[in-house]
């Protein structure tokens, strides 16, 4: 009986505890349940007539029932108390906060900062060279003989026969294997020129980057290796890649990687030329010829050699359609990076 | 170069490989296909339609209003051409037709308030000639509602192909072949020579004779007598075309054939008009005129190969003819020249003309000197079939020293070295034979193979390598998963760079990029600027000698844009002459790293709990100290704030390492700014980080943190306006005891009341000691020490005293 009674009023409370609103709801239900004639004290008088071999277990129970009461009732309470202290605070919180700003690095650093990361990973070390190149540097060690049509491939901006701006990086390969023995293993980042007429499609400067590696065993399939693995972490892990064949100078096989055009996957659009299929580097085994000018013998060595331009890379990655934006520094582009 | 994959078909057979196969296999093995035009897909809605009649446009008389029968249904058509009549068959567009030329759609339009079904197209239009005169009139016996690919026989696909400049065998249909044939192991089949020759010799007719051997080593020729000029057969005319070329008449749509069919340039002499009936190879000796066939006077260079009769010049070598001695109508008799010109030479004039032709081109790359006679024997043959006339007897062939071709060893070893995998001997071989290389013996480890004169290109073991690896497919060549790493230092040259960039962002700053060509106006503000020879325009004839012109460009244009508030920043090389004397060496001229930052408009935006705030020269000069901080430079450098009398800047300071200045900059001069058409104040500084980067710096070490008190003592004097901050500053320093740790000026106060000439200074002293607490009697005494040291000092009066 009087089992069924705690329990009945177990569950009363609960549902009277989920409904209170505000504090004088509260002190009303707590006259109910816990008051001098309240529910709970009722009860224990009806314990007094229980007989004694049932008299400790209900004792018990109803022990529990008025204990729970009490923390449910002044846990609500502390609740309702704290709300109203927060009431005192008059701060309108929907005032937007103060900016700071923060500055950005440029796409093409950023993209470039990307390249570097991966190759520095396999490890590759990183150097520079100048831009104002002598010919000797930027042609001549690189293979490029002289009255050879291969010098028309890069209309160059010349300072006098001597000097050009260079048209590449890759005379920083000669630099670096002139003043390093093998191995060598390092990607040269840097500014570049061409004599070409201003377009949506081409400037008369851009960025490279540059890769070499010297050793006595390096082999072609050992490129592919090092290339597909920097495409599929640049560009993602599912992409389709081919390497064709191509020409350069300084470097004998000579390829060109694609990979499936990431706009129409490989089905053909204007990015790619409807091919499916986009260009992002040329490469090759190093030409004997070069390593003869820098003194490295090409029996004992041999060594891989890449490039590929940075804002052509980050036009694909962005979907920039101007490579002139790159250099107007507009702010409402420089911010969107 | 244009290949009409119907003609290439003439030299190998294709049966069995797709289109998609072929441009899919060309261009992984080098020869990149960079267009499609595929005739069957690109004329596959136009059709043959009937002109059943024509009335007037009756808004517009150049038009007609046509109804066009295209086989079920007659359309409303308007026609702009004046030759549509009544009857006709044409080639019809029907809406929804793509046009070839500007690729543009044809759709249901009205067209002077009169709706159209469709075009009636010409020539130009669907890109089969530059004729634009008409429409295309068609042949009467045409079913109207015929595909047009089927009554034109259009059905070729021409294949636009980047040849690369080391493959000059490659640049005709039959070098294409070659390749083909290798690749897909098939033969490649070069058309025989089926020459029917009349009694008379060629040697009575004509003479040769070469006096500059070096740069003419072979020297071919063909007389045709009594042939009829006139335009061309239509499958000639086709075959040019289709390729681009514009048929003039049937000899010299010839010599272009058989260029494009196997690569070697030919060129026809009107033979009545050779003086002497002679050729006379040989270079000028001194710089000379001549005009050439499409009437244009050339200024030659000494030391051009010229071809000459027994008086005059009549052809540029390799070049261009003269209009002395082109085939005209009248023309009878005809020498064919078929020689070998050396390459560079005939770069060196081609280069010095400004003029590339077909010709120049080939053979500045370097033709086949042993094909001259077989090419000039196929001129002549094919020219007796399309202009009749009889071929002279014999040939005239000058070769004093032969060609020999090379002999080259190709160790197997080598290969499997170079490549990193083993390709079986039996493909190396097969491969090898396809491209029309001859294996001399084979031993163990290495063969022997001689390299025809065509491919000038081949020269060592590695050039055979990549025929090799080409061929069989770099594909095929596997990709290793895992490489090795040499555990060495690694450098890193541009890290010092980044950590400039890094501050620069911390600090709020956007990175730009500019072009370092600029105009002479503004790369001579800053400095002494290097010019290109071959500049793109004025705008871009010199190279930049500071960052600061192009970031006030930057700050120029943005303004414009409405972008007013602009915190930049940009790393970049800049360039300056040594010396007024030109550059002969890398010592005469300078490249620099350089780092600038430019500040202008607001810093702070004004915000409903907080003002707006301008940049100023403070700001820049917080900024500067903030960055030398975070590259760990502080306490390096010194300010200097000597005004050197530079004009871009008026209020102007340094930073010195020693003396050694390594920045500068200040606020850009109102005068700089209006070349700019800024009219707001800008700040700039720049540094130059290849001089930072030399300075060495101490590595930081852990000080634990003060364990006694810091005792905090203010003061402010009033001195006269003209007193200097840091020299007060500099002052309290010196004076002060070594319990005097830190000297700040927290505030500045101008005001009438303490005198228009007065100024007052508020500074706040902090004094500790590291092993001890300090007692107030002696810091007390410290103080009141500076205070009658420096009103001594500046004659200056303590406030509030």
């Amino acid at each position: 009986m009087l089992e069924e009674k705690i329990k009945q009023i177990t569950d009363d409370f609960n549902s009277d505890i989920k409904s209170v609103e505000d504090i004088q709801k509260l002190e009303e239900i707590r006259i109910k349940y816990l008051g001098r004639n309240g529910v709970v004290s009722s009860l224990f008088d009806e314990l007094k007539k229980a007989s004694n071999e049932e008299k400790p277990a209900l004792g018990k129970s109803l022990n529990l029932l008025r204990n729970k009461i009490t923390e449910d009732f002044n846990s609500i309470k502390t609740r309702f108390e704290s709300l109203d202290d927060l009431k005192e605070i008059k701060i309108d919180l929907t005032l937007p906060g103060t900016r700071r700003q923060i500055g950005s690095k440029h796409i093409l650093t950023q993209t470039l900062d990307e390249i570097k990361t991966i190759f520095q990973s396999m490890g590759f070390s990183v150097y520079e060279g100048p831009e104002l190149e002598s010919d000797y540097y930027n042609f001549e060690a690189l293979n490029f003989a002289p009255d050879h049509p291969a010098r028309d491939m890069q209309d160059t901006f010349f300072i006098n026969k001597d000097f050009v701006l260079r048209t590449h990086t890759s005379p920083v390969q000669i630099r670096l294997m002139e003043s390093h023995k093998p191995p060598v293993r390092a990607i040269m980042p840097g500014r570049v020129y061409r004599n070409e007429a201003v377009s949506a499609r081409s400037y008369c400067m851009f960025h490279q980057v540059e890769g070499l590696y010297v050793d006595t065993d390096v082999t072609f399939a050992e490129l592919k290796g090092t290339l597909v693995s920097f495409a599929k972490q640049f560009y993602g892990d599912d992409l389709k890649y081919r390497f064709r064949t191509s020409f350069f100078p300084f470097t004998e096989p000579s390829a060109e990687m694609d990979i499936t055009c990431f706009l129409c996957h490989g089905g053909g659009c204007k990015v790619c030329k409807q091919t499916g299929w986009l260009e992002i580097l040329g490469c090759g085994m190093v030409d004997p010829n070069v390593f003869k000018y820098v003194g490295y013998d090409s029996e004992k060595y041999t060594g891989y050699a890449f490039g590929m331009g940075i804002e052509r890379t980050a036009m694909l990655k962005y979907g920039i359609d101007d490579i002139r934006v790159f250099f107007e520094n507009d702010l409402r582009f420089l911010k969107q990076f | 170069m244009k290949i009409s994959l119907n003609w290439l078909k003439e030299y190998v057979d294709l049966k069995g490989i797709t289109t998609k196969e072929i441009i899919s296999k060309l261009t992984l093995a080098g020869l990149e296909v960079e267009d499609v035009f595929d005739e069957t897909e690109i004329y596959k809605n136009f059709i043959v339609g009937l002109v059943k009649d024509k009335q007037k446009h009756p808004n517009a008389d150049r038009l007609s209003l046509c109804t066009v029968f295209d086989g079920k249904n007659d359309l409303q058509v308007i026609c702009g051409a004046p030759n549509v009549e009544k009857g006709q068959n044409i080639v019809f567009a029907p809406a929804g037709t793509i046009i070839p030329k500007g690729n543009f759609e044809i759709t249901k339009a009205k067209i002077r308030g009169i709706e159209s079904n469709g075009m009636i197209c010409s020539e130009d239009e669907l890109l089969l000639s530059d004729n634009h005169e008409g429409i295309i009139v068609l042949d009467s016996r045409l079913k109207p509602g015929t595909k047009i690919t089927k009554a034109l026989g259009l059905n070729d696909v021409i294949l636009e192909i980047g040849i690369t400049p080391n493959r000059p065998d490659a640049l005709s249909h039959i070098g294409i072949a070659r390749d083909l044939a290798a690749i897909f192991k098939r033969n490649l089949l070069v058309p025989k020579r089926k020459l029917k020759e009349s009694k008379e010799k060629i040697k009575s007719a004509a003479a040769i004779e070469i006096q500059d051997t070096i740069n003419c080593p072979r020297y071919s020729a063909k007389v045709v007598k009594d042939v009829d000029v006139k335009e061309s057969p239509e499958w000639l005319k086709n075959r040019l075309t289709k390729i681009g070329l514009r048929p003039r008449n049937n000899i010299v749509d010839i010599t272009n054939y058989v260029m494009h069919e196997c690569g070697q340039p030919l060129h026809a002499f009107d033979l009545n008009l050779l003086c002497g009936n002679k050729i006379i190879v040989k270079s000028t000796e001194s710089e000379s005129v001549f005009v050439t066939l499409d009437s244009k006077e050339r200024k030659l260079p000494a030391g051009s190969l010229m071809i000459c009769d027994a008086e005059k010049p009549v052809a540029i070598a390799g070049i261009m003819g003269g209009e002395n001695s082109e085939i005209k109508d009248a023309t009878k008799n005809i020498l064919i020249e078929s020689a070998y010109f050396n390459p560079s030479v005939i770069r060196k004039t081609a280069k010095a003309l400004g003029l590339n032709t077909d010709a120049s081109y080939r053979f500045e790359r370097g033709t086949d000197p042993n094909n001259t006679v077989y090419a000039a024997e196929r001129a002549a043959q094919l020219i007796s079939e399309v202009a009749g006339g009889k071929i002279l007897n014999g040939v005239i062939d000058i070769y004093p020293v032969k060609i020999k071709e090379k002999k080259l060893r190709l160790r197997i070893e080598r290969i499997e070295k170079v490549l990193g995998y083993t390709i079986p001997l039996k493909s190396v071989s097969l491969i090898l034979k396809k491209l029309g290389f001859k294996i001399l013996s084979a031993s163990t480890g290495f063969i022997t193979v001689s390299i025809p004169a065509f491919r000038p290109d081949i020269e060592r073991e590695i050039d055979l390598i990549e025929e090799i690896a080409r061929i069989y497919g770099y594909d095929n060549i596997p990709t290793v998963s895992k490489i090795s790493i040499s555990l060495g230092e690694k450098n890193d040259s541009s890290a010092f760079a980044d950590k400039a960039r890094d501050a620069a962002l911390s600090l709020g700053f956007y990175e730009m990029i500019n072009n370092p060509l600029q105009s002479e106006e503004l790369s001579a503000l800053t400095g002494k600027p290097i010019k290109i020879m071959n500049p793109l325009s004025t705008d871009m004839e010199y190279l930049r000698t500071s960052l600061l012109p192009g970031a006030l460009t930057v700050v120029s244009q943005n303004i414009k844009h409405g972008e007013k508030d602009l915190q930049l920043f940009e790393i970049g090389n800049v360039f300056n002459l040594n010396s007024d004397s030109g550059i002969e060496s890398f010592k005469d001229f300078t490249e620099v790293q350089k780092f600038i930052f430019v500040l202008t408009g607001k810093i702070q935006q004004k915000e409903w709990c907080q003002s707006e705030k301008n940049a100023d020269i403070y700001v820049l000069k917080g900024l500067v100290h903030s960055f030398e901080c975070k590259i760990l430079l502080d306490n390096v450098l010194n300010d200097s704030y000597y005004h050197d009398g530079n004009s871009l800047f008026d209020l102007f300071f340094t930073k010195k390492f020693g003396d050694l200045e390594i920045g500068s900059g200040g606020r850009i001069r109102k005068e700089v700014l209006k070349k700019f058409d800024i009219q707001q104040d800008v700040f700039c500084f720049e540094f130059s980080l290849d001089e930072l980067k030399k300075i060495k710096i101490k590595r930081r070490k852990y000080t634990e943190p003060l364990k006694f008190p810091k005792v905090i003592r203010d003061f402010a004097f009033i001195f006269d306006k003209s007193v200097q901050c840091n020299d007060v500053e500099k002052f309290i320093r010196q004076q002060g005891s070594e319990l005097l740790k830190s000297v700040k000026l927290f505030d500045l106060f101008e005001n009438d009341s303490i005198g228009a000439d007065k100024k007052s200074l508020a500074f706040n002293l902090e004094y500790f000691s590291e092993e001890r607490t300090l007692t107030e009697e002696e810091v007390e005494r410290e103080f009141n020490r500076l205070i009658s040291e420096v009103t001594n000092k500046f004659n200056a009066k303590l406030r509030g005293s």
